[in-house]
């Protein structure tokens, strides 16, 4: 047992906490999220000049054949700011889904570009906000005598409006899902920004967009398979991304509790003010811990699989909890848009979402430990 | 990071093949025993004897304290080595913590901090031979957490100190051979500096202890009249206590950690699979497995917690607000669990099953729920540490004690 970083992990803590306070310091990110102004192409590709994109990746194509915790304690600082752009959604799980799913060939033309961020690939999954699963995948994909024909709409796509192409999962007429790589600017494709309490989300409509067959990433049918696989290691850095967040969060709590001043003290003082850093603080620290230990047994090559449902289940909820307990020490200062929870608030509430709430992680996790009687 | 409890470097495989053969030998006959939750639960006269015995032979490996520093009665070993011994325990759902009856795991660390050589020669290897049964007698009648505002007096008078007071809720069901203690020495000094910690020989006279029949088990008060307590008693100095109360009770606080696993999932999980109604078994039912699952997740981040704290304590670096933090959630997560477990069971998790090993004995978790949210301390004590350790509201942050 040793819950040290390696010297090697702090370095990279150290250059991207540089990275963060230098280029995307809390005002302007404030700004940004603000401004709906999610993706900054010239900062993401100082990041990918960093290599902080497809650090997992083997070195063989562009990445950087770092560990999964090397790449973790990086995407730790991004998500303090949080720093938006699709430096997770291309540059681990796009990343992952080729690396697990596409032929060599696909591989040695898309990987580099990703790794290098002059491409940025961006899964587009379900077709429903109300459920992230293998059921919820409607966009049609038929067979024509010359290649195949992409028809449907892509709900609640994460980073859409960055991306050059998209990977994205569609029902053949078997039934089996596929997942086929599009390019962006296909005729057919049109992206619509949607606005809500989220941030980088878009809906992308497939109308009758023509895909040559060599596009199809892995076997036809395969796609679930593919996806779930890239999932079980990816979700672990997105997870990391959270726990920075929460670390962020619980850093500008506590001293808020000690430089705001009412009722002539500071309201760290109090009792019930107290009490709301103690949850936020658990919450921080469960996923904290369920991360890096799930890190820990990827890196190992233990089996993972449930834990990583059960850390996206803890990360994800331990954002939206630890940004509703600062709330409420903040109070009213905290409600505007310009104050750095805002940015936090509407991030947690966007990834308690993506890829699968917690609600349903906990329960592929029990699935994954104690199946159900087939019925 | 590496979490693995049981990845021995290579010069430490031996003495796990060691231990466990060791083990082998020394738990036979202990098959039909059910492990207590704590020393303090329940009065089972052959387990009791069995730990005991066990920490007995235990101790005279050195093996008790296996950190601690041969002369006083420890194995001089390496955190490693530490936890060889907790994980090979595990195996027969105890820890060193648990096998050892008394609370001197924790007395022991701290007089080995605070104690003059004399007094480190003298008390440290009886605890760490495993031949003496400690108790931590802290609360008072009138103070409950608040231990400072200590009642219990002690006035000097030549090489004694002589002590009247009162103290409660502590102990178990059989008398121990000390009572460690805090003290009012100076009654008319400072809040914090007025005070001096005893470690009191529980044979002396005027010492009365008197059973208590509580929800968690039998506790005790004890009544000091009049007794005569040789100075050579006194651990950290005089109008010290305080500092020493500080060691110990960052220990008892949480932040003594812990690697031991919780075996009450695989447990619930058992029963619902046995369990039917109509045709199906109960763990089949989603509600039962959504409860499963928050029961599973939040016994699992105490559980890394408790590791988190453990590595801490034992490199030397205590985790400034972990053990407050461990010790509040834990108790929560009990309480909540209590529940689940009767949404999952019904009224099956209000009868005692003492088929079972006692930790995972439904009924004494759904009872133990309320019963021990305030063992040592509220769940107050625990939170208002906490804000201390982070410095919330406050310009400074308060330092965990270290210990080994």
């Amino acid at each position: 047992m040793d819950l040290r970083l390696t010297e090697r992990q702090n370095m990279f803590k150290k250059a991207a906490a540089g990275f963060v306070k230098a280029e995307a310091p809390s005002h302007l990110i404030t700004q940004w999220f603000r401004n709906k102004a999610a993706f900054l192409p010239d900062l993401y590709r100082k990041a990918a000049g960093l290599g902080w994109l497809g650090m997992v990746i083997p070195e063989e194509y562009g990445g950087a054949s770092t560990s999964f915790t090397d790449c973790a304690v990086v995407f730790e600082e991004l998500g303090r700011g949080p720093l938006p752009g699709p430096f997770f959604s291309s540059g681990v799980l796009s990343a992952l889904l080729v690396l697990e799913g596409a032929s060599e060939a696909q591989k040695k033309s898309l990987l580099p570009a990703i790794c290098s961020g002059k491409s940025i690939v961006i899964a587009a999954i379900t077709d429903k906000g109300v459920h992230w699963g293998a059921e919820a995948v409607e966009t049609r994909l038929t067979r024509t005598t010359d290649g195949l024909v992409l028809d449907g709409t892509k709900r609640f796509v994460y980073d859409a409006e960055a991306a050059t192409s998209f990977i994205c999962a569609a029902r053949m007429e078997n039934g089996e899902i596929a997942l086929v790589l599009v390019d962006r600017a296909s005729p057919g494709i049109s992206i619509t920004a949607q606005v809500g309490f989220m941030v980088s989300v878009a809906e992308v409509r497939f109308d009758r967009v023509r895909v040559p067959i060599s596009n199809m990433l892995g076997q036809a049918g395969a796609g679930w398979d593919i996806l779930d696989r890239a999932l079980e290691k990816a979700l672990s850095i997105l997870c990391a991304y959270q726990v920075g967040a929460c670390q962020e969060i619980f850093d500008f709590t506590a001293e808020y509790t000690r430089s705001r001043v009412v009722f002539g003290q500071p309201i760290g003082r109090f009792q019930r003010v107290q009490d709301h850093c103690v949850e936020l603080s658990i919450h921080l620290d469960a996923a904290r811990w369920v991360t890096y230990e799930t890190l820990w047994k990827l890196d190992s090559n233990l089996p993972a699989a449930a834990s990583v449902h059960e850390a996206k289940a803890v990360a994800s909820d331990a954002y939206y909890q630890v940004c509703n307990f600062s709330h409420m020490v903040h109070a009213g200062p905290g409600t505007d848009y310009g104050h750095p929870l805002m940015a936090h608030s509407v991030m947690a509430h966007t990834l308690y979402q993506y890829l699968g709430t917690p609600l349903h992680h906990k329960r592929k996790m029990m699935d994954v430990l104690y199946p159900r009687a087939k019925v | 990071m590496d979490f693995s409890l049981q990845a021995d470097p290579q010069e430490i495989a031996a003495f796990r093949k060691e231990v466990r053969a060791w083990l082998e030998e020394n738990m036979r006959g202990s098959e039909h025993l059910r492990w207590s939750a704590t020393w303090s639960t329940r009065e089972n006269e052959e387990e009791y004897r069995f730990r005991r015995n066990l920490a007995g032979k235990l101790g005279k490996k050195g093996w008790l304290f296996p950190m601690f520093p041969v002369e006083y009665g420890g194995a001089g070993l390496t955190i490693n080595h530490q936890l060889v011994l907790e994980t090979e325990l595990d195996r027969y759902g105890i820890s060193l913590n648990h096998v050892f009856y008394t609370i001197a795991r924790i007395v022991a660390p701290v007089i080995l901090k605070w104690g003059s050589e004399e007094q480190k020669r003298e008390f440290l290897p009886p605890m760490t031979h495993g031949e003496v049964s400690v108790w931590q007698v802290l609360t008072e009648p009138q103070g409950g957490s608040d231990v400072a505002t200590c009642h219990t007096k002690a006035v000097r008078d030549g090489d004694h100190y002589v002590v009247n007071g009162q103290k409660t809720m502590v102990g178990h069901h059989l008398p121990p051979d000390f009572l460690w203690t805090l003290v009012c020495t100076n009654p008319s000094g400072p809040r914090h500096e007025n005070l001096g910690w005893l470690h009191i020989p529980g044979n002396l006279p005027g010492i009365t202890i008197q059973h208590m029949y509580l929800m968690m088990g039998i506790k005790n008060t004890v009544f000091f009249d009049n007794v005569r307590v040789p100075a050579f008693y006194l651990v950290g100095g005089e109008n010290n206590g305080w500092r020493v109360a500080d060691t110990h009770l960052e220990l008892e606080h949480g932040g003594e950690g812990r690697v031991g696993t919780d075996p009450l999932v695989e447990r619930v999980v058992e029963y619902c699979q046995q369990m039917r109604v109509g045709e199906k078994p109960i763990m089949e039912d989603p509600n039962v497995r959504d409860l499963i699952a928050d029961m599973m997740i939040e016994l699992h981040t105490v559980s890394l917690f408790a590791r988190r704290n453990f590595w801490h304590r034992f490199v030397r670096e205590p985790h400034p607000y972990g053990g407050a933090q461990f010790r509040y959630y834990q108790r929560m997560v009990r309480l909540r669990n209590g529940e689940r477990l009767q949404q999952i069971m019904g009224y099956d998790a209000l009868v005692p099953d003492l088929t079972l090993h006692e930790v995972v004995d439904f009924e004494y978790i759904v009872r133990s729920g309320p019963g021990m949210l305030h063992g040592g301390g509220t769940l107050d004590t625990d939170r208002l540490v906490f804000a201390r350790r982070v410095g919330l509201g406050r310009p400074t942050k308060e330092k965990a004690p270290t210990t080994i």
